[in-house]
């Protein structure tokens, strides 16, 4: 047996099972006393230690065997009601997970096979758990759990309720849906259907027609999810294409029809939804495979080459064909470049992973840090299956624990602030992910004391970061204070301001990912602080400028317009040289003077940029051409300029620096 | 027969433009209302088949009026008048009960179909 292989397909396999667990538990923890979706949630539970334990067993992880298998005959007893699920169980349940996560991550150290005091403490008190329950059967509860399946039609009439607390889908629900799910499994429930409706493009107030599509729907079932979620309707950027998956026992037909008789529908497909796990029992084979991420960066390289070589192969053939070479070249070289673009779509596709992979583990974060700081707090995250680059989510988690936990410690009150400030005691966080057009946006919202803005103005002022004359701040200027590195973050401005620690840091990560960060916050009422990322960052668009000997790569996604500029045309006010533009006044940047080079009167081309709602112009000496680029992170040493954010090859081999527009807004 | 209608809008001119675009299409306008509370007394009165209602009305706006219209009758048919940008205002509208919504500046063809919609619901 190839030990290091399958160690690491069980520590891959291992965790994605803990995850759920997790969110098990925590599903468990909030809805105490629904018998159905204790009943699913146990199952899951008890699904994922057993598998655990199976695949522990088949390595000598002797530790994890142990424990999984103390947690399982717990779960099994609950299972069977013969042991109550009271809070002791769970709160031994959550620890039985840490300790099992602990004991998984010694595996790469101690080949599995230590068992510690703690764990040993911890088999003690399952083992004592166990043998108390026995005789200790809970009618009650007994009697509630065989009563499961027949309420779950009960409890999906009861999700079907308000349709606009219905679309949010809270977590809460998304357990209801699931013990639905289990439901669908039985040939008497109704079957479930994707939904696909696209809008017309002249459609006006697309979220309130996607609204009424909605509610019409909902006539005829249940509504089980929806992307993208709710709240992304809202969005100027909402394109009008809507998936909704419907549990209803009318017919497709039935269902196109309500759906048109909505109004402004272009296009609508049902279709019946496909299992999303197929049955071992029934002997499908799984058609996935799992791959060393390594392997698939290793391809993307490939893959970014071949693109850069295949403008090269363009140009030359161009060349080539003025020059009197036969055309036939120019139709393989053309067919050539389509393949490889299909192909690098096919890669990027390959990448993209659903962003529950990350967001699974922030409900057990949450819960933890809200218990550490004694909050009373309901966390919700909608959007788990939108998709994202692997490296990319891979970079995001850390920023989005930043936000969460500055939403929790500054945002959201303890309970008695907020029932004194008229708001429910528990405090609502959410996590929503949704796709806009070519972005992702990321969006974390609490409804605690919101910011301050006068206070952060007299501080700003204070410390000569903005100009003392300087009125009532907007959202965006109060997100560049705050991420103003030089912004005192002082304990007296953060319990004044709600906010203030780390935001800067998330703004320079979101913005080496090419993203943009944006905030909304009204105080008293909470913040929304919004991520915008571009869905891959391995291959970009780019407008190829020059200042000096270089060329320099600007991310098409940022430019709005370039313009020749005519001398003379810039005006001076109070707040500076500015050139005008349409019906503003952009502020000008000049890169020659960002890159530290001399004046030299080249400046002769302007590129409007924008990031994040700012424009400015850009002034450069030459327009090259636009490109696809391929992104190679770069390593920018703490405290240097943040011009650039990355760097790519250009297709005669010469090393391009890529700006950071977002730092130049 | 032909339906009835009631036009809330507190500008006479989306009215007269409002009814127009109904009259010439067949359907009997039984009376206009200016303000939220005069809608809701108007529609007690007059049951009418439909009712079109601007948003931002003085004395009660076009929400709570569908909302006081909606608990009174249920099956009310509003169709709400909105300005552009006032998506979250018809967000609440039809959270309130309203049944289709068409935008200012009014086309006719589309305020015809959304009527349609509204009375074939």
């Amino acid at each position: 047996m190839n030990h290091s292989r399958y160690a690491d397909l069980f520590r891959t396999e291992s965790r994605e099972h803990l995850a759920e667990i997790d969110a098990a538990l925590l599903a468990l923890e909030q809805r105490a006393n629904d018998p159905v979706a204790i009943a699913s949630q146990v199952a899951s539970l008890f699904r994922s230690t057993h598998t655990i334990k199976g695949m522990a067993g088949a390595m000598g992880y002797v530790a994890v065997e142990r424990l999984s298998h103390a947690l399982e005959t717990v779960l099994d007893a609950v299972r069977r009601n013969t042991r109550a699920l009271d809070a002791d169980a769970l709160e031994l349940l959550f620890d039985g997970s840490d300790a099992l996560r602990h004991t998984l991550d010694a595996t790469d150290v101690d080949g599995g096979g230590t068992i510690t005091r703690a764990v040993q403490a911890l088999l003690d008190r399952l083992d004592a758990l166990s043998d108390t329950m026995t005789d200790d059967a809970h009618p009650q509860n007994a009697q509630h759990v065989a009563r499961a399946a027949s309420s779950v039609a009960n409890a999906n009439s009861a999700i079907r309720g308000d349709i606009f607390c219905d679309a949010r889908m809270t977590d809460a629900r998304q357990v209801d849906a699931r013990a639905a799910n289990a439901a669908a499994a039985t040939p008497d429930a109704p079957p479930d259907r994707v939904v696909e409706i696209r809008l017309t493009a002249d459609c006006q107030l697309k979220g309130v027609r996607a609204l009424i599509v909605l509610a019409r729907l909902q006539t005829l079932g249940t509504v089980r999810s929806m992307t993208p979620a709710q709240p992304l309707w809202q969005l100027e950027q909402f394109d009008g294409i809507l998936g909704i998956v419907l549990q209803s026992t009318h017919t497709d037909t039935d269902i196109e029809t309500a759906v048109r008789s909505a109004g402004d529908v272009a296009r609508v497909s049902v279709r019946a939804v496909e299992p999303l796990v197929p049955s071992k029992a029934s002997g499908a084979v799984a058609r996935t495979i799992r791959m060393d991420l390594s392997r698939l960066d290793t391809l993307l390289d490939l893959v970014g080459e071949l693109v850069i070589t295949r403008d090269r192969l363009l140009r030359a053939t161009d060349a080539a064909v003025e020059g009197g070479a036969d055309r036939m070249l120019t139709r393989v070289a053309h067919e050539t470049a389509r393949l490889v673009s299909a192909l690098q779509e096919e890669v990027l596709q390959v990448r993209m992973v659903p962003v529950g992979q990350v967001f699974d583990r922030f409900p057990r974060q949450v819960r933890d840090i809200a218990r550490e700081l004694g909050k009373d707090v309901q966390f919700t995250c909608e959007g788990r299956d939108v998709e994202l680059d692997r490296s990319l989510l891979d970079a995001i988690g850390e920023p989005i624990v930043h936000l969460l936990r500055n939403a929790l410690d500054h945002g959201i009150e303890d309970a008695a602030a907020r029932e004194q400030a008229g708001k429910p005691s528990t405090g609502q966080l959410v996590l929503r992910a949704g796709r806009d057009r070519s972005s992702v946006v990321i969006q974390v919202e609490d409804d605690g004391r919101g910011i301050d803005r006068d206070a952060i103005r007299t501080r700003a002022q204070l410390q000569g970061i903005i100009d003392a004359k300087a009125g009532a701040l907007t959202d965006d200027e109060l997100l560049h204070i705050l991420a103003h590195p030089g912004f005192s973050t002082a304990s007296t401005v953060t319990s004044i301001s709600g906010r203030g620690v780390g935001v800067d840091v998330v703004m320079t990560r979101v913005r080496a990912l090419g993203g943009t960060l944006e905030l909304e916050t009204a105080h008293g009422e909470g913040s929304a602080f919004t991520i915008r990322l571009p869905v891959t960052l391995a291959i970009i668009r780019a407008l190829l400028v020059r200042v000096d000997a270089a060329a320099y790569a600007i991310p098409a996604a940022h430019v709005i317009e370039v313009l020749e500029y005519r001398p003379g045309t810039i005006v001076t006010s109070v707040a500076g040289a500015r050139l005008p533009w349409r019906d503003e006044l952009l502020p000008i940047v000049r890169l020659r003077e960002r890159f530290g080079l001399p004046f030299s009167g080249d400046e002769t081309f302007v590129a409007v940029v924008e990031s994040a709602g700012r424009r400015s112009a850009l002034f450069v000496d030459a327009l090259l051409s636009q490109h696809d680029i391929v992104v190679k992170p770069l390593d920018i040493a703490r405290g240097s300029l943040p011009l650039f954010n990355g760097a790519t090859v250009l297709g005669d081999g010469t090393p391009s620096l890529i700006v950071d527009v977002g730092s130049l807004c | 027969m032909s339906r009835t209608v009631l036009i809330c809008d507190d500008a006479i001119f989306m009215r007269t433009m409002v009814g127009d675009i109904l009259q010439q299409a067949g359907f009997e306008i039984v009376g206009e209302a200016e303000t939220g509370v005069q809608a809701v007394e108007k529609y007690k009165l007059l049951r009418p088949d439909l009712v079109t209602m601007d948003i931002v009305m003085p004395d009660m706006g076009g929400i709570d009026a569908v909302r006081e219209i909606t608990k009174h009758d249920p099956s009310a048919r509003v169709l709400m008048c909105s300005a552009m940008g006032q998506q979250a205002l018809v967000v609440e509208a039809i959270q309130a009960g309203a049944k289709d919504f068409v935008v200012k500046p009014f086309q006719p063809s589309r305020v015809l179909e959304a009527v349609s919609r509204v009375l074939a619901a």
